[in-house]
């Protein structure tokens, strides 16, 4: 129960005792002061109508015309006359019963009215002494008419004082509200100053405190933050031309070469400049350093318009143009206009065009190439070009194309027909946290059923779906088949599904998400994590921050993948707050300690876990280890 | 027969020395009212108790004669010279520690003090009447012998005691007596106004 409530409890049963006993002694006053008035009446009439029987000379019959005379006047339940031996000269009674108040208030108050006395003397004679009781009707019908009124008073200041205090409690408070909200946020991680401070001491005191802890928290991931950017910048840039280097190219590499990335392929180029020892000899290393930014600028302006393409310098004289999704003839085109651009920069410089010769080596890869595959080609075709002087030292090699058991045509069938069937079927495998030694969650791939013997991978189906552009569609089916149909999926409390980007920017994406949570999110019989890519993520798109709005507000907690820490800045971490990131096991260890530790610095700060997927043996597993990373995704949570 | 006799005047004996140890002004009363109204007031409280005991055990009329005469010695002031009020029922130790009051003053201070001497608080009414000599209110105490019989007057403007019927200069208006009343309901405090605030006052010892 919240401080509020109980505090509002509390007062309003107080304040409910102390008006209950304010009505309780305003109706027993009133009470008595009725009854005193009962008696003063009766007292009054006593006396004069005893001093009025006084010149009756003790004759009964005029006394007793006295009497009735009073009695028919006023309201009396008894008047009694009774002589010197105590013997009833005259007596008057009203037997009337009392109709005018409920007969429960008649029970409840049971009114005596006193009885008054007075001598009655004839001369200096005594006559005897005059009994006179007042009528309880009217009090009572004056009692009923004050408790009604009270009660009335009761309800009204009852009502009003409870709004007052109502009022007042949420006034007092507001301040504690607000220390209660910081304290949830820093218990998400969001670091909130709270820059009023309650007047209330001890919650002043607390909001201080509080307001300290968070300042320093974030002065701890500021400073991690920075340090993880200094060290993305000395690991992945090369200072001279400020391109990428080698580095971040392989680091990147995973995400071009995998079942399901965006692109099937592409080419790589190789561009090897030579004779840059005799340059530096003739033009000095200044303007050598000035030919490689100019070069840097070609490379970069012929390639801005290539998606996702990226451009790093493997050494010093060797650069790598990687650009998916670009043909062979279009990376010949272009390999040629740079080459001559290249020529003219170096002619500029006043060097030998056939001394400093610029080699061009091209591979058309496809996404199913290792990455040593990929440098192997990329190399074997640059050596050639170095020495094709026939094509001006430009060489293209082709990936041996892999015999695929079905044409594009056919799986583009197969899989619109899944789609229309709900032939697809979940698979799952372990994320084990090594260290506690259980299962973190359970991460769902696909499976595509064409008949009851044959059923096709993630891995072999979905190269080939978003090369058709069905991905979305693909997606689409899956997710409406997790939230329709989760009771299929009993095994575990937790799941994790990644959606593809290819699915979250498609346009239709987020208003189906909507509806398919808010009619099914309640029901999932198991704890859901939503993984989005992280070079999504980091754009910190107002699409994103939609996204991640939607899922959070149905519970679905929202975690990180294919994560190398790219971004300039990590702001994006604390912003939206994963649950965890996944990264490659090998980025993991190819990371220095010290971008390593700012990382963790980063996400210790907000509560981030870090997971290396792709683990495949036991002596890498050992090495994560070694780096403090101890959940892990991949085969080797099969052996351990 | 004889032992009997003896037995009983024994017990009578006994009783005697009982009343006679039950002053009708307590010994510390006594001293309070010494220190207010000084010795001469305390002298006469003794003289009271010496006429009051002179009469025990003797016949009601002798103990009418005894207090009347005795309390008729005080001298006649108003209520607004003595006690600063227009009217006023000083108790029994006002009326003789200040040595002097009005006619109620006489009256109440009669009453008790024939109530001390065992006389029935039914025989003893305050009388309301009209002094026709002086033609103002008055105030005299009535002795009934029995209820129906022609009572005696007690009274301070003529100091000896007269019945009813020889009182010509006095027309009676109205009989009161709040023992009595009281005795018809003990539950209830209240009899008549200023009876219950005479009462109070001498519970309180009022001096």
């Amino acid at each position: 129960m919240t401080l509020y409530k109980q505090t509002a409890l509390m007062l309003s049963l107080f304040l409910l005792i102390i008006l209950s006993t304010v009505l309780v002694l305003n109706f027993q006053s009133a009470n008595k002061g009725v009854q005193d008035r009962l008696y003063e009446d009766a007292k009054n009439t006593a006396t004069s109508l005893s001093l009025s029987m006084g010149n009756a000379n003790g004759n009964v019959s005029i006394m007793s015309t006295m009497i009735n005379a009073n009695f028919d006047s006023g309201n009396y339940r008894n008047i009694t006359l009774v002589d010197v031996d105590k013997n009833t000269l005259y007596e008057r009674k009203s037997e009337s019963e009392i109709k005018t108040v409920p007969k429960w208030f008649i029970e409840l108050i049971n009114l005596k009215a006193p009885t008054a006395y007075a001598n009655v003397s004839a001369g200096w004679n005594q006559v005897g002494v005059l009994h006179v009781q007042s009528d309880t009707t009217y009090a009572y019908k004056q009692l009923y008419t004050i408790l009604i009124d009270l009660l009335i008073s009761f309800a009204v200041i009852t009502l009003i004082g409870l709004t007052t205090l109502n009022l007042l409690l949420h006034t007092v408070l507001i301040p504690l509200k607000e220390v209660q909200k910081q304290a949830a946020a820093i218990t998400r991680n969001e670091f909130i100053i709270q820059r009023k401070i309650p007047y209330t001491k001890e919650l002043a005191d607390v909001v201080l405190g509080m307001n300290n802890m968070v300042a320093k928290v974030k002065a701890m991931f500021d400073k991690g933050n920075e340090e993880l950017k200094a060290q993305k910048e000395l690991e992945y840039i090369d200072q001279d031309t400020q391109l990428k280097n080698r580095k971040y190219l392989i680091d990147r590499l995973p995400a071009y070469l995998k079942v399901d990335a965006s692109h099937e392929g592409g080419v790589n180029i190789l561009i090897a400049i030579s004779g840059m020892i005799e340059a530096n000899d003739k033009i000095g290393h200044q303007n050598v350093d000035k030919l490689f930014m100019d070069i840097a600028d070609i490379f970069k302006t012929h390639t801005k318009n290539i998606k996702d393409s990226i451009v790093a310098r493997i050494n010093g004289t060797e650069f790598s143009l990687l650009l998916p999704n670009c043909s062979s003839s279009d990376a010949l085109r272009l390999a040629k206009s740079i080459q001559n651009s290249c020529k003219s920069a170096i002619g500029a410089t006043g060097l030998d065009l056939n001394e400093t010769i610029i080699s061009i080596g091209i591979y058309e890869y496809n996404h199913k190439n290792s990455i040593a595959e990929l440098f192997a080609h990329s190399d074997n075709a640059l050596s050639i070009a170095k020495f094709n002087y026939e094509h001006e030292n430009i060489h293209l090699e082709k990936a041996e194309s892999a015999v695929e058991v079905m044409g594009k045509e056919a799986w583009k069938l197969i899989i619109n027909k899944a789609i229309e069937k709900n032939r697809f079927s979940f698979v799952s495998w372990s994320v084990i946290d090594t260290k506690a030694k259980k299962l973190a969650h359970n991460v769902l791939s696909i499976h595509l059923d064409l008949d009851k013997h044959t059923s096709y991978t993630y891995a072999q189906f979905m190269a080939p779906a978003i090369q058709s552009g069905l991905c979305s569609n693909v997606y689409k089916k899956v997710v409406t088949m997790l939230f329709k149909n989760s009771s299929m999926l009993l095994g575990a409390s937790i799941y994790s599904l990644r959606l593809p980007h290819e699915y979250l920017e498609d346009k239709d994406t987020y208003h189906n998400l909507s509806e398919l949570l808010r009619a099914n999110a309640s029901m999932l019989p198991f704890k859901l994590i939503i993984e989005l890519p992280d070079k999504l993520v980091r754009q910190d798109s107002k699409n994103i921050r939609e996204y991640i709005e939607l899922f959070r507000n149905f519970s679905i907690e929202v975690g990180i993948f294919e994560f190398i820490g790219e971004g300039g800045d990590y702001q994006y971490l604390q912003d939206l707050r994963p649950i965890y990131i996944k990264g490659e096991g090998s980025y993991f260890l190819t990371q220095s300690d010290q971008s390593l530790s700012a990382l963790r610095l980063i996400t210790d700060t907000v509560g981030i876990s870090l997971i290396a997927v792709s683990v495949m043996d036991i002596e890498t597993l050992g090495k994560l280890k070694s780096r403090d990373i101890h959940t892990v995704q991949g085969y080797v949570t099969e052996i351990i | 027969m004889l032992k009997f006799k003896i037995l009983i005047l024994l017990s009578l004996f006994f009783t005697n020395i009982i009343w006679a140890d039950e002053p009708y002004v307590s010994e510390s009363l006594l001293n309070e009212i010494g220190e207010k109204y000084k010795i001469f007031a305390k002298k006469r409280f003794f003289a009271l108790q010496q006429t009051l005991d002179s009469v025990k055990g003797k016949s009601d009329l002798e103990k009418l004669e005894a207090v009347n005469n005795f309390f008729n010695e005080v001298r006649f002031a108003s209520d607004m010279k003595v006690y600063g009020k227009k009217d006023y029922w000083a108790s029994p130790w006002e009326f003789l520690g200040n040595d002097m009051g009005d006619c109620e003053d006489y009256v109440i201070s009669k009453y008790f003090a024939l109530i001390y001497l065992g006389i029935n608080y039914e025989k003893l009414f305050f009388t309301y009447a009209r002094s026709t000599k002086f033609d103002e209110p008055h105030m005299v105490l009535t002795y009934f012998e029995t209820p129906k019989s022609e009572p005696l007057i007690l009274d301070n403007l003529n100091r000896k005691i007269f019945p009813a019927s020889q009182r010509e200069d006095l027309t009676p208006i109205y009989n009161f007596n709040g023992d009595m009343l009281k005795e018809i309901d003990k539950e209830n405090e209240k009899a008549h106004k200023k009876w219950d605030e005479l009462k109070l006052n001498m519970q309180r010892k009022k001096i």
